[in-house]
Order: C-alpha cells, then structure tokens, then sequence
C-alpha cells in the first residue's frame, strides 16, 4: 500500500467524520466509526473523488467497507500503487 | 457480496417484507417500511400515462437491503415547456439499523440519478434529516416550502396541538390561555390583522364537483405560463390524480360570470400524534392566474370550515398564493416541506421558488397524509 496515499486518505476520513488522525486505522468502518453513516459515507466518497480526481461507481461504493477499502481503491484508480 | 439495484418485482415480495420486520424490530418509527406490493396501489404504471410510480430494490444475495420509489410526471418550464422528471420518494436503506450498510442510501441515490437525471425530492421533515443532508451533499439545492395554517377553533387547537405542548410549562400556558380566552383573542386578532376585508366578488361562484370539468383544460394552458415552473396540471393529470372514486378529497370549481378561473383541492389529513385530536383540513392543491388566487384560496377555506375542520394548513412556494393566504387570515411558521431539484433538474429552473407553483400535491405525499 502506497504509504503517502493512505495518510491522505486517512487525512480526509479524518475530517469528514470529525474523528482525530490518530484514532482512525485502515480497519476503521461504519461499525466503529460513530459519525460514518450514510451521509457521512456519500460526503466521504466524494471527498475522494474531487482530491484524487477520479469517478468512484455504485460498485466501488459499495465495496468501500473500510477505509483499507477505500485506500485499496484509490491506489486503483489512480494507479499510485503502482 | 454485491449489491445490485433493480426493479422490484413479484419474487422480491418476500424479501421486502422481511426487510421491513428487521426495521420494525429495530423501533426506527411504524410507518417506517417499504411498499409489499410491487404493483404500487397509488399511481400505478399504465401504458397511456406519463403520471405513475414505480419501485425499486437493493438486492444482496437474495435479500433487500434497501428499496427507493420513483414518480414519474411532467413539469412546465415557462421557457421550454413540457419535460419529464421524477421525485425520489420513500428511500429505505438497512443502513439506518445495520452500519454494514451504510453504503445502500447513496448507491440507490446514485442508481435513481442514472435512470433519471432529472429528478426531485419533497418533503422530507426538515432539512436537518438524513435525506436532505445527503442531497446537499451531492449538491442539489434545498428551499423550504413555506407553511400556512388557519386556526378555526382557538381553543381546541391550543388544548390538542401537542407539537406545541412539549413541556409542563408550555401544556400549563397554552391550557391557561384556552380556559380564559387570552388565547382565543391573541389568534384572532394576529389572524383578523392579516386579512384584507374583500368582498368576494358576487359574480364568483364555488361549488363541489365529482370529478374536474374539461374546462380545465383551457384554464391549464391559459395560467401556465405564469409560473417559472409548476408540475402539468391538465385535465388528464387532475383526471388521475382526483379520480372520482377519491371521495375523501373535495373537488372544487370557482368561476366568474360562469367561466371557470380557478380550482382547488381540499381534503382532512390522517390523524396523526402531532395534532393530537384536532380535525385538521389541507389545502391540497390549487390552480388559477395568479390574478385570481384571492378567491380560490377563500373557497378553499371556506369549504373546509364547513366540513367542520379544527385547522387549516397548506404549503404552498408562489408569491400570489402565500399572498391570497395572508389575506385570507392564514399566518405562517417555519416550514420542514423542503423542495430539492437534482443539479441537472436545478440547472433548467430559472429563479427561486417563489416563482413556482409547488404544493402539498406535489412529491408522494397524497396517499400517505390524506
């Protein structure tokens, strides 16, 4: 996993559910993160859209289960794993 | 496991009712489930009208995870005409009793802006709930509706109207100012103080229909464009949405010299714990020039005091009917009635909506409030 990534992807996890940096891993979910709920879930999801630029699809958001998920995805649409 | 959104079809029915005992088991609110019917009661798909609704689900493996309606109808833009949208209604999301899948609302958000771009939402209790602040988050615009309300028993209205009587104090106030009439003066005199003594006009008439003349027709195309934009409202459309076996909404016609210059809706809404026992009467829908609100709206008014109501409410957005409002001794308060356009919708309306004809008609709230 592309460490850089992942800190900004955690970065804006962080922010859209008003949770500290330090309190969130790439196993943090909706079932552990109080304030990940729908709509925090759609403003997270496009939050990465417009940093990274990229078009996340129903597919991909649905398969975003964690923020690992997230990060997995992200590093594939951008190819920043590579 | 894959989520896949499709059209809700016979062999879902149990599936959805299953959906719908886990949200009940979870105590998120009785009314709170999804449709266990695939062919909707309301507005039912037929092969000649571009007015109906149809259903949608969130399927995982066999089993629903959420489920969303669409209503398809036809809006009027002053500038362009007639065009097709669709209001997204009654989404369910297991997201709300499950985190696991807290992913389905904005999936099916986004499987209903693919099948319609051009879509709204209406209603939704406030712009403070879930809905609402998932639109804004995809940045469709919310405008409150406002919110009228006449007040016809003072002193019923004070002792049932529980959305005011939330604490001892305020049941204490509002019981004191029933029993010694305080309350009575204070709301006819803000209500008195609003209205503009009119003598309605001898030569306009009201009177209850079974059903809307073809009349309206002609009345339809003659006040269409004095609306930014308004839902279609021609004699087909009132035709479906007023069918004469609908008796428990009242039908009237309000002429002039015997031409027709306007028509209103009217009917009692379902109980409900907000209200208490209070009778409580809506002004439904409505349409004329916006020259002849005044008497439409004293119709209206008229006809459900008769029918013995408590309380009169509307929502209504354009400037001339909040104006008939008022001056018919209707006041306002704040409003949870929020219109949403989706961004492709909100891109073709010009103005705000003050400048279009929006009512409690629009959106799915005719089965579920009347």
């Amino acid at each position: 996993m592309n460490p850089e990534l992942s800190r900004h992807v955690m970065a804006i996890a962080s922010d859209i559910f008003n949770v500290p940096l330090a309190a969130l891993s790439l196993t943090s979910s909706p079932e552990t993160v109080e304030r990940w709920d729908s709509v925090q879930h759609l403003s997270f999801v496009l939050a990465l859209e417009e940093a990274f630029h990229i078009e996340v699809s129903p597919e991909n958001i649905e398969q975003i289960r964690n923020l690992g998920d997230a990060v997995t995805l992200v590093q594939a649409k951008t190819g920043a794993g590579r | 496991m894959s989520i896949v959104i499709q059209p809700y079809e016979r062999h879902h029915e149990d599936a959805v009712r299953a959906f719908n005992a886990r949200l009940r088991a979870a105590g998120i609110g009785p009314d709170l489930v999804f449709y266990e019917q695939t062919h909707p009661e309301w507005l039912e798909p037929t092969c000649n009208s571009p007015l109906y609704n149809q259903y949608f689900v969130a399927v995982e493996n066999g089993d629903v995870r959420g489920a969303y309606a669409l209503k398809y109808e036809r809006f009027h833009l002053r500038e362009s005409g007639d065009y097709r949208v669709a209001c997204y209604h009654h989404p369910l999301s297991e997201g709300i009793i499950d985190r696991r899948y807290s992913s389905v609302g904005g999936l099916m958000l986004r499987d209903a802006l693919a099948r319609e771009p051009m879509l709204y939402a209406l209603g939704m209790g406030g712009d403070d709930r879930p809905l609402p602040k998932m639109l804004k988050v995809i940045g469709w615009p919310l405008a409150s509706i406002p919110f009228y309300f006449h007040v016809v028993r003072p002193f019923r209205f004070l002792r049932e109207m529980n959305v005011l009587r939330q604490s001892p104090l305020r049941c204490l106030l509002m019981d004191f100012s029933a029993f010694t009439g305080m309350g009575w003066l204070a709301i006819s005199a803000l209500q008195t103080a609003k209205r503009i003594t009119t003598r309605i006009d001898k030569t306009i008439e009201s009177a209850t229909v079974d059903e809307f003349p073809a009349s309206v027709e002609a009345l339809w195309h003659s006040a269409k464009n004095e609306y930014a934009m308004t839902s279609v409202r021609d004699y087909d459309t009132l035709a479906r949405l007023y069918p004469g076996e609908a008796k428990h909404l009242t039908r009237l016609c309000i002429t002039r010299n015997a031409s027709l210059i306007g028509w209103a809706v009217v009917g009692e809404r379902r109980p409900s714990r907000k209200f208490g026992a209070l009778r409580v009467g809506s002004i439904v829908d409505c349409w004329a020039r916006p020259d002849d609100t005044l008497p439409v709206i004293h119709a209206a008014k008229e006809c459900l005091i008769q029918q013995d109501m408590d309380l009169i409410v509307t929502n209504q957005s354009h400037t001339s009917w909040c104006e008939a409002l008022s001056h018919s001794g209707f006041l306002t308060t704040a409003s949870s009635f929020v219109f949403a356009p989706s961004r492709q919708h909100s891109a073709t309306l010009k103005g705000d909506v003050s400048q279009f004809h929006i009512t409690r008609a629009n959106g799915d709230g005719l089965p579920r409030n009347f």
